[in-house]
């Protein structure tokens, strides 16, 4: 039962998967760590990005374009987050700060219900997938499928792009600057608000990348990104919330954890062991592992 | 000579508490105006409202002659109205200079560039060249303050709202403020609002100052001139000035 | 004035609930949504519709009309104990069918059977929905005993030794799991049985599968009810279980349309549990069932469809038969009466022993794909199995 083989497999999907969770973990965290609100519809750009990618390889472009697929998917989520900002939570960020929380909470989680509604309404409960041609490939003694090989690059290298905007671009700048003191920003001639919108454009379309890539994997339904969510802020309570290093690390930590439980301890758990170490990162170190202490005000 | 900034009867309401009570003044081109008073006589309030942290209830605030009472913050920074903090804002996490960068970049004119041999003149202006590649949260407060002044002069602008930028700093670093704020005054004919409790720097710096009580403008004139006045003594001084 | 408004809304609000009063109202706990089985639900629900269509366009029972309220459970006991409660209490149905994960239905009849209005599971398998021998359970679908009697039989046939069970943590996947192991030791079949459980809203199951690979089994029980299932399918493809080592779906999931959209490079060579096949006789009204829901839905009726009807048909008749809405008496006549459904044979309740109890099981079926694309309908009939 415990051959090194099986090690060596177990650890590997666990990386593999726990790169995607980083995904939709830095998404929350980054949307956080610029406008201090948290986002519980996060799961729901996740399920639109998925329906994009399956549309679009099914109707429009044909599974051997699925990479254009995801650019587009991608894209297309951005694009919805700047309108759903602009729309629905900019004007509450007009209003008094004390308020702001728990108004966006309460938008957030309306915008959940709405779209999952949608979903159902206009594609009904049933699963999709946009298929894939890529073939099984072998990584070290595993074999994986190539949609699964595909997304864990495409997430790495979505994880590096990020990186690099926000350490060498003016934007980037601008945006690690709003995260420290919005007020700060907006002394220095920035429009936080519009930093704001790229920002919660970024964060969405970091989930819906994750659901564009994961649509052959995981399949396209009206709640698949629930359970994506759910390691989202798993990750983001042990990495720290608004650390980007710690959602990388979490989520791998995340994924390392999850698929040796299930493989040494008892599979039946599988969902439980993530939460274990939620519970013990909040006991041993309530701000995560890489969690910073708050920000100028 | 020209009004550059000038606020006409602001008020604004806390609550119970009128913490800017028909608030009027003037400040000409490239003068250093002081304002003093006692604590929470409305001094921050008065810079909050005429930098658009805070939304008067009513009156007025112009800049170069035009109305910026309904402008957002960046906007009125944008227009060359720069301001500093009591409680310094820095983005803590990020370099010195990340912070000076930041503030070029943001208000940067046209044809700036990327702001490079402006932020190698200001770490020489301000000393902080040792500490450029050190997160801003890591400095002790006179260097927070300098850094924060730093970051106003990076692109000169017309008018600087200056809150306390003096408080709880060593007199050597106080002196490199002081010499800052001549150097872009001369050079730039740019004009300061001072609010502070120094009056040693205020009489050195500020020929006319403007007294605020409880919320109200108590009087203009030179230092010298108010500080006489026997209301200011009672509500303000307490003793009259050496 | 003001009070005078809220008192007549109030009497409006009365007058209207006594309006609807004059049906009579039949409850449909389903899931409609995740985790629970969606597609499923949605399934019990287009038959069950038609067949209140049907029955009403016939003229109705006791001079009345039947309406049907349809709630969604979730696969959570709690949601499905709380819409058993609203049903029975505001909307005052007769009866409440569907049910599709056992544990919502096993939550429910506990409820059930102090509030009196009877329950009808028409595609819920855990034992003990009628096993308790509670007077308001009824069932039309095939207990865990004879599906699991099924794959044994099916196991023999094929002469596999070693089997690895792949089953969610739920009243059904562990009651088909125990009553496996249970069957393997009672019959001496001699199997090396692996059991690996998952939770059912995992979404990889790598880990597992990968446990199952080197187990290296001869058949692998998929367990999975929904999602899950799809998923073990495509993950057991990638990690080389499938198509190597086959596979044995616990339900008829594989007769749903999205079937091969999902999977059409590894749904070839999928052995399913199914109660129905084209190649079963139908009863004239199912004959009348399939062709209302082929004019409606532009496809065949699957097993969930049909029982959904079924059970639309026989509260009906039961109705008829006890001549009253009472529940105590619809209870007595589904007992004693003999009912029509969808199969061509005849559907009664007796107090039987054990898990037959109030259960009627229609036969069993393991049906298998041998052609990518192929028609549930024209798939290879493996084995039939009838409780004897
Ligand atoms: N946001 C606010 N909400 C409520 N009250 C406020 C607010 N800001 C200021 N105040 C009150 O308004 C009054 C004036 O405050 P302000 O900060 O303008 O005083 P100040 O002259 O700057 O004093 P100090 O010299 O202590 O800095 C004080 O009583 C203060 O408590
Ligand atoms: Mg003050």
């Amino acid at each position: 039962m415990f051959s090194t083989e099986l090690v060596a497999q177990t650890a590997i999907s666990g990386v593999m998967i726990g790169v995607l969770y980083a995904l939709m973990a830095l998404g929350i965290t980054f949307i956080y760590s610029i406008m201090r609100m948290i986002n519980w519809a996060m799961g729901e750009f996740y399920m639109i990005g998925s329906y994009l990618q399956f549309m679009l390889v099914a109707w429009v472009l044909g599974p051997d374009l699925w990479w254009l697929a995801i650019l587009i998917s991608t894209a297309g989520v951005f694009l919805l987050g700047l309108v759903v900002q602009w729309g629905l939570i900019k004007p509450i960020f007009k209003k008094p700060p004390e308020m702001r929380d728990d108004y966006a909470t309460v938008v957030t989680l309306a915008l959940l219900l709405f779209l999952r509604s949608i979903a159902t309404g206009l594609a009904g409960p049933n699963q999709f997938t946009p298929g894939s041609t890529l073939p099984i490939m072998m990584i070290g003694p595993m074999p994986m499928a190539g949609a699964r090989v595909a997304a864990f690059v495409f997430a790495l290298a979505a994880l590096g792009i990020f990186w690099a905007v926000l350490r060498y671009t003016w934007y980037g700048l601008a945006l690690r600057a709003a995260s420290q003191s919005r007020v700060g920003v907006q002394t220095a001639g920035i429009d936080v608000l519009s930093v704001d919108r790229v920002a919660f454009g970024i964060g969405v379309a970091l989930a819906g990348l994750a659901g564009a890539l994961l649509a052959p994997v995981f399949l396209v339904f009206p709640t698949n990104g629930m359970i994506t969510t759910v390691k989202g802020f798993e990750i983001v309570v042990i990495g720290g919330l608004g650390s980007i290093p710690g959602a990388l690390i979490a989520g791998i930590l995340l994924g390392l954890i999850e698929s040796f439980g299930a493989a040494f301890i008892d599979s039946a758990y599988q969902n439980i062991y993530g939460f274990l170490l939620v519970l013990a990162i909040l006991v041993l170190r309530p701000t995560g592992l890489f969690g910073e202490r708050g920000r100028e005000a | 000579m020209a009004v550059a900034l000038e606020a006409i009867a602001l008020n604004k309401r806390f609550n119970n508490l009128q913490a800017s009570n028909n608030v009027s003044l003037a400040v000409e081109q490239g003068e250093i105006r002081g304002v003093i008073g006692p604590n929470g006589a409305g001094k921050t309030t008065l810079v909050n409202l005429v930098t658009g942290v805070y939304k008067a209830d009513s009156g007025d605030v112009k800049l170069a002659g035009e109305s910026i009472v309904r402008c957002d913050m960046h906007e009125i920074a944008r227009r060359g109205l720069v301001r500093s903090f009591q409680v310094t804002r820095l983005f803590g996490s990020l370099t010195v200079a990340e912070n000076l960068r930041t503030a070029f970049l943001a208000r940067r004119p046209t044809d700036g560039g990327d702001g490079g041999a402006q932020i190698d003149s200001m770490l020489d202006l301000t000393k902080l060249r040792p500490l450029a590649n050190t997160q801003a949260k890591k400095l002790s407060g006179g260097q927070r303050a300098l850094l924060q002044m730093g970051c106003g002069f990076m692109v000169p602008g017309s008018c600087y709202v200056l809150d306390e930028p003096f408080s709880g700093i060593n007199p050597v670093i106080k002196d490199s403020i002081i010499e800052m704020i001549l150097d872009v005054n001369r050079r730039h004919n740019a004009t300061f609002l001072i609010v502070s409790h120094e009056m040693t720097i205020i009489r050195r710096l500020c020929p006319k100052v403007t007294v605020m009580m409880e919320g109200k403008v108590a009087a203009h004139g030179s230092l010298d001139e108010v500080a006489r006045l026997p209301e200011v003594i009672a509500g303000y001084l307490g003793k009259a000035l050496e | 004035m003001r009070k005078f408004g809220l008192l007549l809304a109030a009497g409006l609000a009365a007058i209207g609930v006594s309006a609807q009063a004059q049906n009579i109202g039949i409850g449909l706990d389903i899931p409609l949504s995740a985790p629970g089985d969606a597609a499923g639900g949605q399934m019990i629900r287009r038959g069950a519709e038609i067949g209140i269509d049907m029955v009403n366009a016939a003229g109705g029972v006791l001079g009345k009309k039947l309406e049907l309220f349809v709630t969604d459970s979730q696969s959570a006991p709690a949601m499905g104990v709380a819409n058993y409660r609203r049903l029975v209490g505001e909307n005052k149905v007769v009866a409440v069918t569907g049910f599709f994960h056992s544990s919502v239905a096993l939550g429910i009849n506990e409820v059930a059977k102090e509030m009196g209005v009877p329950t009808l599971a028409v595609q819920a398998s855990a034992s003990d929905i009628t096993a308790k021998h509670y007077d308001i359970a009824f069932r039309t679908h095939a207990v865990d005993p004879v599906r699991v009697a099924a794959w044994m039989e099916f196991i023999k046939k094929k002469g596999f030794k070693k089997i690895s069970i792949i089953a969610e943590t739920t009243d059904y996947g562990i009651g088909l799991t125990d009553e496996t192991i249970a069957q393997n030791k009672s019959g001496k079949a001699g199997l090396d049985i692996q059991k690996i459980t998952f939770d059912n809203k995992a979404t990889d199951f790598t880990p597992q599968l990968l446990q199952i690979k080197s187990f290296k089994p001869d058949l692998v029980l998929n367990i999975g009810v929904g999602t899950p299932v799809d998923l073990i399918m495509d993950q057991a493809t990638t990690i080389g279980l499938l198509p190597t080592t086959p596979m044995l779906i616990s339900y008829d999931a594989p007769t749903r349309p999205q079937y091969w959209q999902l999977h059409p490079k590894n749904g070839e060579g999928i052995y399913f549990i199914a109660y129905y096949s084209p190649k079963s006789p139908l009863s004239d009204l199912g004959q009348a069932f399939a062709k209302a829901y082929k004019e409606k839905y532009k496809e065949d009726p699957v097993y969930g469809a049909l029982n959904g009807f079924g059970a639309i048909e026989i509260l009906a008749q039961g109705l008829k038969a006890a001549n009253s809405t009472d529940p105590k008496a619809l209870i007595k006549a589904l007992e004693s009466g003999t009912f029509k459904s969808w199969p061509d044979a005849p559907v009664t309740f007796p107090r039987a022993d054990g898990v037959y109890w109030h259960n009627w099981v229609p036969p069993v079926l393991i049906v298998h794909y041998t052609k990518p694309n192929q028609d549930w309908k024209e798939a290879d009939i493996a084995v039939t199995y009838s409780k004897k």
